[in-house]
């Protein structure tokens, strides 16, 4: 009988107890993390979405019977949501207010941040004045804006003031500009978010990179726009994401303000989901809204977390180049 | 002449005996109570003490509260917890109540034409029981005591008349140099306006911009809208759907109440479209409309100097009326009609009951109605409008409109699907006002649009809520 050799570095060595301890610690602690989380998911989360997709497969009609009897109808609500002019038009209002309300908070956030990343004398002040506007209730700042926007307010006033000619828009009451109107509030409201994930992202930046093209004698332009904002990519892919699905959801601003109006204005998603559900009672249609705003949502974040994934790969091929350099070099 | 031969002892035992089954529940106990206050109170003693919680916004409880006051002190049944939002948003948080058959709060206090849907949610505890053991009648102007009546059964107490009156500008309109400039455009005497049309040149006459002085201080936000648009209506001839509950709004009586409705952007506020009380009511009060159709209340806050800078400067009447249909008629609207309602589920339901019965009563209510602050609670009992206290809130002329117009007030749809009717109407009429949609398609929009709520609500139930709709439509066309 022969014993076939086997070499010594494929025969695995058993565990030593120290290391199947550490190993069970660390399916421990990762449970302790993850049941909550699951325990959340399944008891939580999934009851309400099961319900909610009851509720879009069932017609039920408050004022008649009880919600366990609701007639079931497949996907007509669906079919009926999406071929519902008024939907659309909620769905390209959000789209575009989420849009315009996203870059606008990102650009006044990123250029705050980019201001304040290196320490100065009374930093500590500035940040708090910056982010002084989130901290705001959103229901505050709707009401606080209408003392201010009515047409003989005084922002108009001030405006006219300074430039010397009338300046009267309508801010509110105008169709063509209450939609834009709630999108610079929501930019005054939440460019702080922005503005703190991007400080967060320039302050992480490691200073070789930047200390080195200095060194070179690149221009301030040119690094910022050929080493910081390449490593900053995936911070701002994040804070763009996160941002525009905040916007999707906003609601408090424009329902204190407009309900909708003028005409229909301001009816984005959130309005008229409201509207359906609590102000004609349509539980089942508002549910199926919700599930396609809830699938729109979903393939947005798929799709922003495919990016995300692409930058920081192209980010760690990025490190990985600069780091081998100065082998290559040597 | 006969002799009784009672002795005191049996007249006592007859007395006791008497007491003891009046304590009991269910009997009627109320006998020898002179007043509805006081058999109320007699009622509400058999139910026993409690503090009841409910939903109501404070501008109208806080002159409630000493009327409580002395509730609690007679029965032991007082206003616990509170719930304080807005009458506005108290419908979604009722029928959120409802959904749950929660028993949280014992009264609600809400625009009476949510009966229909809140009852048909199965949430509204009918009061007719209590109001017999008491005796007790809602004393309204009018057939307003329909109002709070769905399907032959009672299940709200109102506490707020609402109704609209006329309000024009005694000062402008009585001014010799207004006088002729009028009747030398029109051919006319400037008067009290009898018709929309009368209003809409009275409004373009006098109106001068440049003082910040617009015609109208009527509503034309997406919200309150339809609650004018209604008037115009009813005015016309028109009613909001046949017998078969097919929605009949897209008919001439309907287009015609459109124009009216939207020719009024001529002589509003630039605006108007997205104003509603917040900004108006200083308006009006500050003296920068002409005309407006409003809610009463805002008599009682013309007539405050301290809050008013146009206090003995109105005319208070009839809302105008419309010749269309061939014949006068004026329609005047109570709406929101702010009315204490009773959950059905509530542990305390028979102690909410009662407190809305005594809260309701002519006598009780005319502190609440005449609060020259909370202008809320506005009048709407015959006994009002003869109490001196309440012709000093709103002056001798407002109470004197506020009985005519009550003899004409109509409700909006008073149907289960209140609010999905009011809001789709409203929102189409926004659409026009502000031009996202052509005057013409208002209408046969909303018919669409109110045939699909008709389908879906189902179309037997609602046929069968239309005879309580119609019994609150007036029997006169112009008041007495």
């Amino acid at each position: 009988m022969s014993v076939a050799a086997v070499p010594a570095a494929q025969v695995q060595a058993l565990p030593s107890t120290r290391e199947l301890s550490r190993r069970r610690a660390i399916t421990r602690f990762r449970w302790s993390i993850l049941g909550p989380l699951i325990a959340l998911l399944v008891f939580v989360l999934m009851p309400v979405l099961f319900l909610q997709l009851y509720f879009s497969l069932h017609q039920w009609t408050v004022y008649l019977g009880t919600w366990w009897d609701a007639e079931y109808v497949g996907l007509e609500l669906f079919q009926e949501v999406l071929t519902d002019p008024r939907f659309g038009w909620a769905v390209v209002r959000s789209l575009s207010f989420a849009t315009g309300s996203t870059i606008g908070c990102f650009l006044i956030g990123f250029a705050l941040a980019y201001l304040m990343y290196k320490p100065f004398r009374g930093q500590a002040f500035y940040y708090i004045i910056f982010i002084l506007p989130m901290l705001t209730v959103p229901v505050v700042v709707a009401y606080t804006a209408e003392m201010m926007l009515y047409q003989s307010g005084p922002l108009n006033d001030l405006i006219t003031r300074i430039i010397g000619i009338e300046f009267k828009p309508a801010w509110l009451t105008n169709p063509h500009i209450a939609l834009p109107t709630v999108m610079l509030l929501e930019i005054w409201n939440w460019a702080p978010f922005s503005f703190i994930i991007m400080l967060a992202g320039l302050t992480a930046i490691p200073k070789e990179p930047i200390e080195a093209a200095e060194i070179l004698g690149a221009s301030k332009w040119r690094i910022f726009w050929e080493v910081q904002l390449p490593l900053l990519r995936p911070v701002i892919f994040l804070a763009l994401v996160l941002r525009f699905l905040e916007a999707m959801a906003e609601f408090p601003k424009t329902w204190a303000l407009l309900q909708g109006g003028p005409g229909t204005a301001t009816e984005t998603l959130p309005v008229y989901i409201f509207l359906t559900t609590w102000q004609y009672f349509q539980i089942s249609k508002g549910a199926a809204m919700s599930y396609i705003v809830m699938l729109l949502m979903v393939v947005i974040v798929l799709f922003a977390i495919r990016l995300l994934r692409r930058e920081k790969r192209s980010l760690d091929t990025m490190y990985a180049k600069a780091a081998a350099r100065p082998q290559e070099l040597a | 002449m006969t002799k009784f031969n009672v002795s005191r002892r049996t007249f006592m035992e007859g007395g006791v005996g008497f007491t003891v089954a009046n304590l009991l529940p269910g009997t009627t106990p109320l006998a020898f109570a002179a007043t509805m206050e006081e058999r109320t109170i007699a009622a509400a003693k058999t139910v026993g003490a409690a503090d009841v919680s409910g939903m109501i916004w404070s501008p109208y409880l806080v002159p409630m509260q000493p009327v409580i006051a002395d509730f609690k002190k007679a029965t032991g049944i007082g206003v616990g917890a509170v719930q304080d939002i807005s009458i506005f948003d108290t419908p979604q948080r009722a029928m959120a109540e409802a959904l749950s058959r929660s028993p949280q709060f014992d009264f609600i206090h809400i625009d009476s034409n949510m009966i229909p849907s809140l009852a048909s949610a199965g949430y509204l505890e009918p009061l007719d029981e209590y109001m017999k053991k008491a005796d007790f009648k809602i004393d309204a102007v009018g057939d307003y005591a329909k109002f709070m009546t769905y399907k032959g059964q009672t299940y709200g107490i109102p506490t707020d008349g609402n109704v609209h009156i006329q309000y024009v500008r005694k000062d402008l309109i009585e001014d010799p140099d207004n006088k002729k400039r009028y009747a030398d455009k029109h051919g006319k005497e400037l008067k009290f306006p009898e018709t929309w049309e009368d209003e809409f040149r009275i409004q373009q006459t006098l109106m001068d911009p440049a003082k910040d002085l617009y015609g109208s201080g009527s509503l034309r936000n997406r919200a309150n809208g339809p609650t004018w648009w209604y008037m115009m209506f009813y005015s016309a001839g028109g009613f909001t759907f046949d017998d078969d509950m097919n929605a009949t709004l897209n008919t001439p009586a309907g287009q015609y109440a459109v124009d009216i409705y939207l020719q009024e952007k001529k002589v509003a506020h630039p605006e108007s479209a997205g104003w509603g009380t917040p900004q108006m009511i200083p308006r009006i009060a500050q003296g920068h409309v002409v005309t407006a159709q409003y809610w009463d209340g805002t008599a009682r806050l013309n007539e405050n100097p301290a809050k008013s800078k146009t206090t003995g400067k109105w005319l208070y009447g009839l809302v105008p009326g419309s010749d269309f249909s061939g014949k006068r008629i004026h329609r005047s609207i109570s709406s929101p009609l702010a009315a204490l309602l009773v959950n059905k589920y509530s542990p305390r339901k028979a102690q909410a009951a009662y407190l809305a019965l005594w809260l309701g009563s002519g006598k009780n209510s005319i502190p609440i109605v005449s609060d020259p602050v909370n202008t809320f609670n506005d009048a709407w009992a015959k006994e009002h409008m003869t109490s001196e206290l309440v012709q000093k809130a709103y002056s001798p002329a407002g109470i004197k409109a506020i009985e005519a117009n009550f003899q004409v007030v109509s409700p909006p749809t008073y149907l289960t699907g209140y609010l999905e009717f009011q809001d789709t109407l409203g929102k189409n009429l926004s659409e026009a006002y502000v031009g996202q949609l052509p005057a013409k398609d208002v209408l046969k929009k909303t018919d669409e649009e109110w045939n699909a709520i008709v389908r879906r609500i189902g179309r037997t139930k609602l046929k069968e809520e239309l005879a309580s709709y119609k019994a609150l439509m007036p029997k006169r066309n112009v008041p007495a």
